[in-house]
């Protein structure tokens, strides 16, 4: 209880840096939540399309004019070419379709008489495109059957009026998800630097050389003072992810009480154990009160930018994500993302997520097993 | 009388030095004894022996009758040290830094609130209880390295130099606490280079240098070790040779030496000596500012003994 009680003393001396790390990530990964937000909502829209007519409105050309119509914002502007060419750089319109002279009669005649268009190239334009070429090619095929203006017209209108039924069966919430993807993914540096900062801050106190030697000449058995040591520490990491996790119920409570919530629970708890070996480690090492703060930031925000946890993987460099490999920070991210796009959760599924697991894991005895060795030849004094 | 520490034919080697040579020696209960020897002479690697802190080459350390081993609790648990350096949490106030060094020992709360209100009174850091130590002043700071040492109560204390760089007032209020806890029934193993402090508390001495016990005994039977008994002293402005020839030559002088306007003459044995020389001063017309007696330091039994200073 002593060394407990100390140990409780000196974190509320840093409580300061626990409060400073939980705020980054609440602000930084609110912010990721809410530009994932804007990344995952779509808005329907219709291209803005002019139409150049150089035929009489009748027949065909009357009605594919009437299909534009419907289909887009047609944009009325001056029939000059070099407005039509500012509209199309200030992006005013992104597609302009030009109707030739006799286009109707010449289509009648199977002529297939030629439209000219221009386009800014974008997406919209591609869609534009697309609902020009739908049209010509329905009113091509039955061209050839029909002879009958009226018959042919009302043909074309009946095939392009018909509408699939698309049923989303998928009840997967990837916007939620992403969410909470972001918020475990900037997790990975709040978890890692408040573990290290304040794990090695408290360890730098005890293990001083001076009250070192004082403690082993104490009657108390120093193996025992170092399991309370390591138990506080240990209990210290575990207050610290229920705290990340309450406010992950907080900021994405949906998400959280599903099969994936669980998953991005023992992922970040793995993870947390993970980063408290880490942090140990560190700690049996250096002495200097003063060289934690650059550990930290080489460490947790190193491995952090190299894994993706505040830029996606995806826009990483292969070679950035080849050295991520001998981070635990990729494998625990790589879990994230994984869950991010999970539809159905099987064995087969999680099955990845659960080899990174234990390559977290494996980390985690590795660095037990440096901290032993460091430990043991330390207190070795004389 | 009863000893409380045993140490016999004690090797200390770190690769070819030998850093303690075959010391051999015995604490009784109740005493002050004084490690007394220049930096690098061994003593806080002997304590350090004592302590278990280092593994030594070869001898037998015997402390409350026991072998000293690294896991001997029931031997700590009677054991206090105050080392050289001061280590204390900078995070704790004064009170639990005492709180915490003292509850490695005593368990009971209840009893432990006492003790340390008693180390905090000893040492007189009751105005301080809440301070940090970085809120403390060198002397504050070593009063509360002691507090933290002290506070279970021990029935053995170790005192590594822990006077280093102390202001007067602070040395003093150390020393006196020191001399408080021998008259409470502890036996106390007190190193440093400070001969006068070694003087005032010390029952007994032991004078170590390169790893070996030169001499051991009170400050009294150590003194008697040195050649001379008396040191005079005289401030002349201007003194011929042939004066400082005659006064060679008088009864019981050892050694007769004139620097920087100061006459220092050294005696074998003799008890007029000053008498004589003022009247030689006199006879002669010699003018002199102040004269003085002294008697031999532990300085002097030091230089007696190794040719050199304690603080060289």
């Amino acid at each position: 209880m002593t060394v407990f009680k100390t140990f409780l003393k000196i974190l509320n001396k840093n409580k300061f840096i626990i409060i400073l790390y939980t705020m980054f990530l609440i602000f930084f990964g609110g912010f990721n939540m809410q530009t994932s937000e804007n990344n995952t909502n779509f808005v329907a829209s219709k291209p803005d399309i002019m139409i150049v007519n150089y035929d009489e409105e009748k027949g065909i050309t009357k009605d594919l004019i009437k299909y534009i119509e419907e289909n887009s914002n047609v944009v009325d502007l001056k029939k000059n070419e070099d407005a039509i060419n500012d509209a199309l750089f200030y992006r005013d319109v992104n597609y302009v379709v030009y109707i030739p002279k006799n286009y109707n009669k010449d289509f009648m005649d199977g002529k297939n008489p030629e439209i000219e268009i221009k386009s800014t190239g974008d997406y919209q334009s591609s869609f534009a495109e697309m609902l020009l070429s739908r049209y010509i090619k329905v009113a091509n095929i039955y061209q050839k059957s029909i002879n009958s203006e009226e018959e042919l017209i009302s043909k074309i209108n009946e095939t392009l009026s018909k509408k699939s039924e698309v049923e989303i069966t998928s009840k997967l919430d990837t916007n939620i998800l992403s969410k909470a993807t972001f918020y475990y993914n900037f997790a990975n540096y709040s978890i890692m630097a408040c573990l290290i900062y304040v794990i090695c801050l408290i360890l730098a106190s005890f293990k001083d050389i001076k009250i070192q030697k004082r403690t082993i000449i104490s009657s108390t058995n120093y193996k025992t003072l170092n399991r309370q040591l390591l138990l506080s520490n240990s209990l210290f990491s575990i207050i610290l992810w229920m705290i990340y996790v309450t406010l992950s119920f907080i900021l994405v409570g949906d998400i959280m009480f599903s099969i994936h919530g669980i998953f991005y629970l023992i992922n970040s708890f793995v993870f947390t154990i993970c980063a408290t070996t880490i942090a140990l480690f560190i700690g049996n090492i250096i002495s200097n009160k003063n060289a934690i703060s650059g550990i930290v930031n080489v460490i947790a925000l190193g491995s952090s930018f190299l894994c993706g946890a505040f830029v996606p993987m995806e826009w990483l460099p292969e070679g950035v994500i080849k050295i991520a490999h001998i981070l635990p920070s990729y494998y625990y991210i790589s879990n994230n993302e994984i869950l991010k796009t999970l539809e159905i959760i099987n064995f087969n599924t999680i099955k990845p997520i659960l080899l990174n697991i234990i390559i977290i894991l494996s980390f985690s005895i590795i660095f037990i097993i440096l901290t032993n060795i460091v430990s043991k030849r330390k207190q070795k004094i004389g | 009388m009863k000893n409380v520490i045993e140490v016999k034919n004690l090797i200390k080697e770190y690769k070819e030095i030998k850093a303690v040579d075959n010391l051999s020696f015995e604490v009784h209960e109740g005493e002050i004894l004084g490690l007394l020897g220049p930096n690098g002479s061994g003593k806080t690697t002997t304590i350090n022996c004592l302590l278990s802190l280092l593994n030594y080459s070869s001898g037998s350390i015997k402390i409350f009758g026991k072998e000293m081993k690294p896991d001997s609790y029931d031997i700590k648990s009677k054991i206090g040290v105050v080392f050289q350096d001061v280590a204390v949490f900078e995070e704790l106030t004064v009170y639990d830094n005492i709180d915490y060094f003292c509850g490695l020992y005593i368990k009971d709360k209840k009893l432990r609130k006492q003790y340390i209100e008693d180390a905090i009174e000893l040492v007189g850091l009751e105005e301080f209880k809440k301070f940090y130590p970085k809120q403390l002043s060198g002397g504050l700071l070593r009063r509360l390295n002691i507090a933290c040492g002290i506070a279970h109560k021990p029935k053995l204390i170790f005192l590594d130099e822990p006077t280093v760089a102390v202001d007067p007032q602070s040395r003093n209020n150390i020393l006196d606490g020191i001399k408080k806890l021998r008259d409470n029934g502890a036996t106390i193993i007190y190193t440093t280079h400070y001969m006068e402090e070694v003087e005032i508390i010390c029952d007994r001495i032991i004078i170590l240098d390169k790893g070996k016990i030169l001499a051991t005994g009170t400050s009294d039977e150590l003194k008697e070790l040195a050649k001379i008994e008396e040191k005079i002293t005289v401030e002349i402005n201007e003194l011929q040779e042939n004066y400082i020839e005659d006064i060679k030559k008088s009864k019981n002088v050892d050694e007769v030496k004139y620097t920087n306007s100061l006459l220092l003459v050294t005696y074998t044995k003799g008890k007029n000596n000053l008498v004589e020389l003022m009247e030689y001063l006199k006879e002669n017309k010699i003018k002199y500012n102040k004269i003085y007696s002294e008697r031999p330091t532990l300085n002097d039994v030091f230089l007696e003994l190794t040719g050199k200073e304690l603080r060289d």
